[in-house]
């Protein structure tokens, strides 16, 4: 840190890799920082020593590598040392031009530690009914999206459903000798489309920081029902439904390739109910479906899922 | 709602993991570079997660005006409105209470049910007529809790790339209370003794059995209720002063939202009462107090 002080060519050589770093001081044995740091612009981008930043980022008009960071190899301390050497001491000429710069004139931009832009998402997920009181389906399913840009992505989803009655269910049969009208769920899928608009951050404990972001997704698709005969001596009948979606979903990030997703989605669609007079129509399903009870329904599902990114890695375009 | 607060464990359980691996990074990093001759060592590693921090909750009281409506009721949607107040101690621990006054309104299963049943009372039957079912409904015209809040997740978001906010992540557990109400007449009503004998008019005569009928048994389902409280939510502020509320609340004591009978002993009895898990989400405005905030170094 003194070092960094007495030799200010150095430093603005070192600024474009350690930019982080030294607009963030915390070596607590430093003193504290000078209220201003005077700086030779026309040192600006030079990193005539060779160091981190002057070799990536100087202006001897080489064209910038902006993924050496990721793909550099271990740093070698001998290399290191034996070209610091040759490329010999830093030489100033002529008058320095001296201007001030304050420690709040250094702005810090992180850079999100997610890239997603054309990255493949997979995500299993497991869900489960909100809505609905008389008929819990749990789901496994799974989508594959692909993101356009960091905030654009068109996917597939398909889920399985597995339908359990409630209480409800059997307490409307044996209370009020009613037997509730009821379709189960069998399969969906669906084309989406998604748009994060909301990124963020936050502290677990005070401790570790977990970024996170906020997905809508709309998305058209279709499903199939299947009526729960009252009178299991008459067949159910299937129906095809068309299910436009809704939801929004949390995205935090674990790692480079692993997210946690949890989420919540509506799947809208108009199905068919089993009739009050099914009787009428006896074993004819074709007529038991033309008289079925149409009515729309909001199926809202609870999701969470992991998703794998593929590539598993990725590279910024700007610079830290 | 046992599944919804098992996956809220699962992903808090990999949040944590996530930390782990992050400060696991940041450590195996430190080693790295001090291995490549130390230029980059960096004290971050040990440091909190973010300084000069505004203290949003801490040392402040919270009074938050909110509406709150059940979850998926079966029965009766229970709305109302209320207040929430609550103390925090530090950034991460605080303790409150909160009372709503609320409305029962059928749900569509109860008005699809009641369209048919019949309409007058036959005891010859074993289906209730519509007032006999409908009248044993209850509803829920106070309840609350008294809780304590442990607030572990804080941060900030960007929406739109233009609006940022800072909000916070909350979990409460403690007491919870109700006052249940069901208002059956006594033309109803009338059992005066649900599934037991009666003795007979006269003294000498063979006792009375049970009538078998729990439609004309008393529902059972009104008082006040003590049970378990639990709760997670989100503060989102909109100034260093005001925050949007939004909470998932779980009243969880014992019920019988019919208020009729359950266990099939054709009586409704205080034994068909079971514990139940009365969900709600609740939304409000929170006002802090004191206004001003103060800031970590």
């Amino acid at each position: 840190m003194r070092a960094f002080h007495r030799n200010v060519t150095v430093f603005v050589g070192l600024a474009l890799m350690a930019a982080t770093a030294s607009a963030a001081p915390k070596d607590k044995k430093a003193p504290e920082p000078e209220p201003e740091i005077e700086i030779d612009p026309t040192a600006e981008g030079g990193g005539a020593d060779g160091g981190e930043g002057g070799g990536e980022g100087g202006g001897d008009g080489e064209e910038i590598d902006m993924g050496a960071e990721e793909t550099a190899p271990p740093s070698d301390l001998s290399a290191d040392l034996a070209a610091s050497e040759a490329s010999g001491p830093v030489v100033q000429t002529g008058e320095l031009k001296r201007t001030p710069l304050s420690w709040q004139d250094i702005l810090v931009v992180v850079r999100k530690p997610f890239l997603k832009a054309r990255r493949t998402e997979l995500r299993p997920f497991v869900g489960t009914t909100m809505n609905d009181n008389m008929v819990r389906h749990n789901v496994i399913g799974g989508e594959l999206a692909y993101y356009l840009t960091d905030v654009l992505a068109i996917g597939v989803e398909g889920m399985y459903y597995q339908a359990g009655f409630r209480e409800p269910f059997d307490l409307i049969a044996r209370q009020a000798r009613r037997l509730p009208t009821v379709n189960e769920y069998k399969w969906s899928a669906a084309l989406n489309f998604h748009y994060v608009p909301v990124y963020g951050k936050f502290a677990v404990l005070d401790k570790s920081l977990v970024t996170w972001e906020v997905a809508f997704t709309a998305g058209i698709g279709a499903g199939q029902s299947e009526v729960v005969p009252r009178d299991t001596k008459f067949p159910g009948f299937t129906n095809l439904l068309i299910m436009p979606n809704i939801g929004a979903n949390m995205r935090f990030f674990l790692t480079k390739w692993l997210t946690v997703n949890v989420g919540i989605r509506d799947y809208i669609f108009i199905d068919k109910f089993e009739s009050l007079d099914r009787e009428m129509y006896g074993t004819d399903i074709d007529m038991a479906k033309q008289n079925g009870e149409s009515t729309l329904i909001n199926n809202v599902m609870f999701q969470l899922g992991i998703s794998f990114w593929l590539p598993t890695s990725f590279e910024y375009t700007t610079f830290r | 709602m046992t599944k919804l607060l098992f996956a809220s464990l699962v992903v808090g359980g990999l949040l944590a993991q996530a930390g782990t691996v992050r400060a696991d990074d940041a450590a195996a990093s430190s080693n790295n570079t001090a291995s490549s001759g130390g230029r980059r060592t960096s004290g971050l590693a040990d440091d909190v997660a973010v300084r000069h921090r505004k203290l949003l909750v801490a040392g402040r009281f919270e009074l938050t005006p909110l509406f709150e409506s059940t979850i998926n009721a079966d029965f009766r949607h229970i709305i109302g409105g209320g207040a929430k107040l609550e103390y925090h101690i530090g950034d991460m621990l605080s303790f409150g209470a909160i009372g709503v006054f609320s409305t029962g309104l059928n749900t569509k299963l109860v008005d699809k049910v009641i369209d048919t049943l019949e309409a007058d009372v036959d005891d010859g039957t074993r289906e209730p007529s519509r007032q006999e079912f409908e009248s044993r409904l209850n509803s829920m015209p106070i309840h609350g809790a008294a809780y304590i809040s442990l607030t572990p997740w804080y941060g900030k978001l960007a929406a739109f790339g233009a609006a940022y906010v800072a909000f916070d992540f909350y979990f409460q557990a403690g007491v919870a209370f109700a006052q249940l109400k069901s208002d059956c007449p006594d033309n109803i009503c009338n059992d005066p003794a649900p599934g037991q004998s009666r003795p007979g008019p006269r003294p000498g005569d063979e006792p009375i059995p049970p009538d078998n009928n729990p439609n004309n048994d008393a529902p059972l389902n009104s008082g006040q209720r003590l049970g378990l409280y639990l709760g997670g939510g989100v503060h989102v502020f909109l100034s260093d002063f005001i925050a949007l509320d939004l909470t998932v609340r779980d009243y969880a004591f014992s019920d019988n939202p019919s208020g009729a009978d359950f266990n099939a002993d054709l009586a409704v009895t205080s034994d068909d009462s079971r514990f139940i898990h009365h969900l709600f989400f609740g939304a409000g405005l929170s006002i802090f107090f004191p206004t001003k905030v103060k800031r970590t170094n």
